[in-house]
């Protein structure tokens, strides 16, 4: 037992506590084991790791165990016959058609089952580990009763290892028929337990200090926004060999760090929020990025991330169907009392005369700031309303050629306009814009047409 | 305490033999499993404590229908966790040393347990009442009638072939019948309670509840056939008995587990030394004060009993106190100490939200309270340090990492609140991600939410941290 916390101590660093805690809740095999063993604690905290890890070394011990995961088993009889095809250590072939040990549709099924594969075992544990333990939830009031009392309910020597981003408290059923579980918590990383996961990641021909140091680094800018392990790990073998680069081509040496640091500045600014977005995809990061040395100069890498981070999602619409959505966004956000003051072309005015914040008094938070509809959201609006507004936006007359209803379909199927009244409703449709408001710049920007002058109330 | 009294007793025959320091692993093995067993609810505690009226009550009652051939019914009420299951399984086991036989089959009754949470439907209960009276005839072509016909039918393949003697009696042990008494027409309760009360065969049933109001619940026909005798099994009213509870299942037994008296006599010292330590007995007070929960009181020494080795038989005071030391840490707190600064700032911004008045926010509201916050103190921030505002992406992301722990949960549309709470209700997944929700069709910024934390909490949160800027905390004020 001890060696084997000491085993997996040193497979995960900082997490010898917690590995403890389950080695001894979990016991031996002949030992009565615990109803249910709940582990919880943010993403990315190594809880499915180490429970599979142990259950990894159990297994080799000759346990019995089951590992299923919440998603994936998006139906009970899913979730049951795999725990039964594992403890039976039943596999499915095309020989026999791919049938399941037995087949469970309700939990009545399942005690059964599991009480008669369990009598002839003679008291030995048997596990169920449920990854994602947080979706049973959705799988009927009583499940997590059931699995919680198990052992009571099979009568025979069963544990449930439940493994959860959210606390038990969220669990807990309405009728109160599930006893609290042993808990065992996964904090987040320290720093010093993040370097020295990191650590492992150091390439083969560098020196650790030195990764270790840039690691550093990386961690004293992001752990403000992100305490993520994985996130973190991302950052760092995507911009190590950027920071490396100029040891490579001989233009700084290891030592000189604030020099190196300097070289890599415009990555940090310019890319690393968007590689944390996942703006830039790694893969397009590794084959396009331009190279990091001192011949490049900086702006040239700025450019170059922008062109990289922006190539996707330039909405490449007609010209009249921008129009269109511009006018749906204003639609959708300013108030119908004001259109007049914004779109009405007087008769004293030419077309493109005239309008917008001049003539309307727009008041900086007249509604009180907390309600504005910037906050709010996209309203519903009529068709009509949006129609009258595009024809005001648009400088000249548009060609009777251009058929604007199809355009707003089209809209409509790229999820940018969506359907607020019934689908089968043909008269007085009602729409919401769904593009936020620079995606609306960028549009705007694209056909010349200052948006901001006719947005109400914007910040 | 008379299970103290007895060790002691058989401890003080055992004076005159030496003191062995080194215990054998058998011995160690075999406490460890006694004691396991009891902590995990495999084997009963071997003292009810406080609980001897129901169990005799219970006990008389099974007697009755065993030995006199009564119809019987009786229900069990208690708190969870009061020992309502104990006190059965108790009057089950004296009822087996007197009436059992070898097997199951010999034995002179027949013993069905059902339980609400997983016989969901009546049917699935006759099949298992079939199952488990050993009935292996195929029942496809009787299941089909009415459920009274179908039970009847069942209960007489019991009869004894050769004889025409009277059936065999069934105890029937009820679990959570508060759900079978949700089935609809609560046709399995009927015929339970019809066939008790109309003497045909004799039969026991025992139903087993933690919810006080369960009469209510069932309909006038049934009710009209139930005995209406209702055994109520209250958790321990005073503290010591509460720690005797624990004692009981951590002391072991020279005599029943083949224990050296000597050894037995050290390892129950010293479970008296850790009950009455000063952080141990804080915190069972505190368990005792607010929900006298016998499980949680149990778990807290697994960790140490689990650890008992040859080179170190007797519980260890201080894995009881870790273990004591994790129970007594909130859960959510833990879990939130250690979120990102921008997180946090976030969970803050919701607080001021909640106090500016407006009990459901969005992504967007959120994001502007920590705008102003951050643009309005700029200027000290910039003097303080490396603190900036994070662009709108970054700060969705972090979002909707608290909307993952659950600590932040979409907020039900008003008249759909209302009725979330008077029953039923969405216990679900967090659908604030999966965009199932009523209003999915806006975009996700725009989706209402709400904080999970008291204006307390936070500040609390605030409070243990050290590594955040002055000006976070003296906003969080």
């Amino acid at each position: 037992m001890a060696d084997l916390v000491e085993r997996l101590g040193q497979r995960f660093p900082g997490r010898r506590e917690q590995i403890e805690q389950l080695v001894e809740l979990l016991g031996a095999a002949d030992e009565p084991a615990p109803g249910c063993v709940f582990v919880y604690g943010p993403s990315a905290t190594g809880k499915t790791a180490v429970v599979r890890a142990l259950f990894g070394e159990y297994g080799r011990e000759g346990r019995r165990h089951a590992v299923v995961s919440g998603v994936e088993c998006f139906t009970v009889r899913l979730l049951f016959e795999r725990v039964l095809n594992a403890w039976a250590g039943h596999v499915p072939t095309a020989a026999g058609r791919y049938g399941n040990y037995a087949r469970c549709d309700t939990v009545v099924d399942f005690v059964n089952g599991a009480r008669a594969l369990l009598q002839g075992r003679g008291g030995e544990a048997h596990y169920i580990v449920v990854d994602q333990a947080e979706r049973l939830r959705d799988r009927g009031a009583t499940l997590l009763a059931a699995l919680a009392r198990l052992r009571e309910l099979a009568g025979a020597n069963v544990a449930v290892v439940l493994l959860s981003t959210v606390v038990w408290d969220k669990f807990r059923p309405r009728h109160g028929g599930a006893p609290d579980p042993h808990a065992v918590f996964f904090p987040y990383y320290s720093k010093e337990q993040v370097l020295a996961i990191i650590a492992r990641d150091c390439p083969a021909d560098e020196p650790e200090r030195f990764f270790l140091t840039f690691v550093d680094a990386v961690y004293e800018v992001f752990h403000r926004n992100c305490v993520d392990l994985n996130e973190l790990r991302h950052l760092v073998a995507l911009l190590y060999p950027k920071f490396v680069q100029p040891v490579y081509e001989r233009q700084a040496a290891r030592s000189e760090f604030p020099r190196l640091f300097k070289l890599c500045q415009p990555y940090f600014a310019a890319a690393s929020e968007r590689l944390y977005l996942r703006e830039i995809s790694s893969g397009e990061w590794l084959k396009h990025s331009a190279v990091a040395s001192a011949a490049t100069a900086p702006e040239d890498v700025t450019l170059a991330i922008h062109r990289m981070a922006d190539a996707g999602d330039a909405l490449d619409l007609p010209y009249y169907t921008k129009f269109l959505l511009i006018a749906a966004f204003l639609a959708s956000y300013n108030p119908t009392r004001l259109d007049a003051q914004y779109f009405a072309r007087g008769p004293q005015q030419g077309a493109g005369g005239r309008r917008g914040r001049r003539r309307g008094p727009a008041p900086k938070d007249a509604t009180g700031g907390g309600s504005r509809q910037q906050l709010l959201g996209p309203r519903a609006f009529a068709i009509e309303r949006m129609l009258a507004i595009f024809y005001s936006i648009i400088a000249e007359p548009v060609d009777s050629s251009v058929d604007v209803q199809i355009q707003i379909a089209s809209l409509i199927t790229l999820r940018l306009l969506s359907r607020a009244s019934a689908g089968d409703r043909l008269d007085g449709v009602k729409c919401k814009c769904n593009v936020g408001l620079e995606t609306i710049r960028a549009i705007s920007r694209s056909v010349r047409f200052e948006v901001d002058r006719f947005l109400y109330d914007f910040s | 305490m008379p299970v103290r009294k007895s060790l002691s007793g058989a401890a003080d025959e055992a004076v005159s033999e030496a003191v062995s320091e080194a215990v054998s692993e058998a011995v160690v093995r075999s406490v460890r499993k006694t004691v396991l067993g009891r902590l995990h609810g495999h084997a009963a505690v071997p003292e009810l404590v406080g609980l001897e009226g129901p169990v005799a009550a219970v006990a008389a009652l099974l007697r009755q229908t065993v030995a006199g051939g009564e119809g019987n019914s009786a229900l069990v009420l208690g708190p969870r966790g009061s020992g309502k299951s104990a006190v059965v399984g108790r009057a089950l086991e004296m009822l087996e040393a007197q009436h059992g036989g070898e097997t199951a089959a010999a034995a002179a009754y027949h013993v069905v347990r059902l339980s609400g949470f997983v016989h969901t439907t009546d049917r699935a209960a006759l099949r298992d009442i079939a199952r488990q009276l050993l009935i292996t005839q195929d029942l496809e072509n009787v299941l089909v009638g009415s459920f009274a016909d179908a039970f009847t039918y069942i209960l007489g393949l019991l009869r004894a072939p050769s004889a025409e003697a009277a059936l065999p009696p069934v105890v029937f042990v009820l679990d959570e019948f508060d759900l079978l008494a949700q089935h609809p027409k609560q046709s399995l309760l009927y015929t339970l309670f019809d066939i008790a009360q109309s003497q045909q065969t004799p039969i026991a049933v025992v139903g087993l509840t933690a919810r006080i109001d369960v009469m209510d619940l069932l309909e006038k026909r049934v009710k009209s056939r139930f005995s209406h005798r209702q055994i109520h099994v209250h958790p321990p009213p005073t503290l010591e008995a509460f720690v005797q509870i624990a004692r009981s299942a951590l002391c072991v037994d020279a005599a029943a587990a083949a224990v050296p008296a000597a050894f037995a006599r050290r390892f129950n010292a010293r479970v008296d030394e850790i009950l009455a330590a000063a952080p141990v007995a804080r915190h069972i007070e505190a368990i005792f004060d607010l929900a006298k929960d016998v499980r949680q009181l149990l778990r807290l020494f697994v960790p140490a009993v689990a650890a008992l080795r040859p080179d170190d038989p007797l519980l260890a005071p201080a894995r009881v106190q870790a273990s004591v030391a994790r129970d007594a840490a909130p859960a959510k707190a833990q879990v939130l100490a250690s979120i990102s600064l921008l997180e946090l700032c976030l969970v803050i911004a919701m607080r001021s939200l909640v106090q500016g008045g407006s009990s459901r926010y969005n992504f967007e509201m959120v994001y502007n309270e920590y705008k102003t916050f951050m643009s309005r103190h700029m200027v000290a921030v910039s003097a303080g340090g490396a603190m900036k505002i994070y662009k709108k992406p970054v700060a969705l992301k972090a979002f909707e990492t608290l909307v993952e722990l659950e600590i932040v949960r979409p907020a039900l549309p008003a008249s759909t609140a209302a009725e979330g709470a008077a029953g039923g209700g969405t216990h679900g997944r967090n659908d604030m991600l999966a965009g199932t929700v009523a209003g999915a069709r806006v975009p996700k910024e725009y989706r209402m939410v709400q904080l999970m934390l008291e204006p307390g909490q936070v500040a609390d949160l605030v409070a243990a941290r050290v590594d955040i800027p002055t000006i976070v905390r003296r906003w969080a004020q």
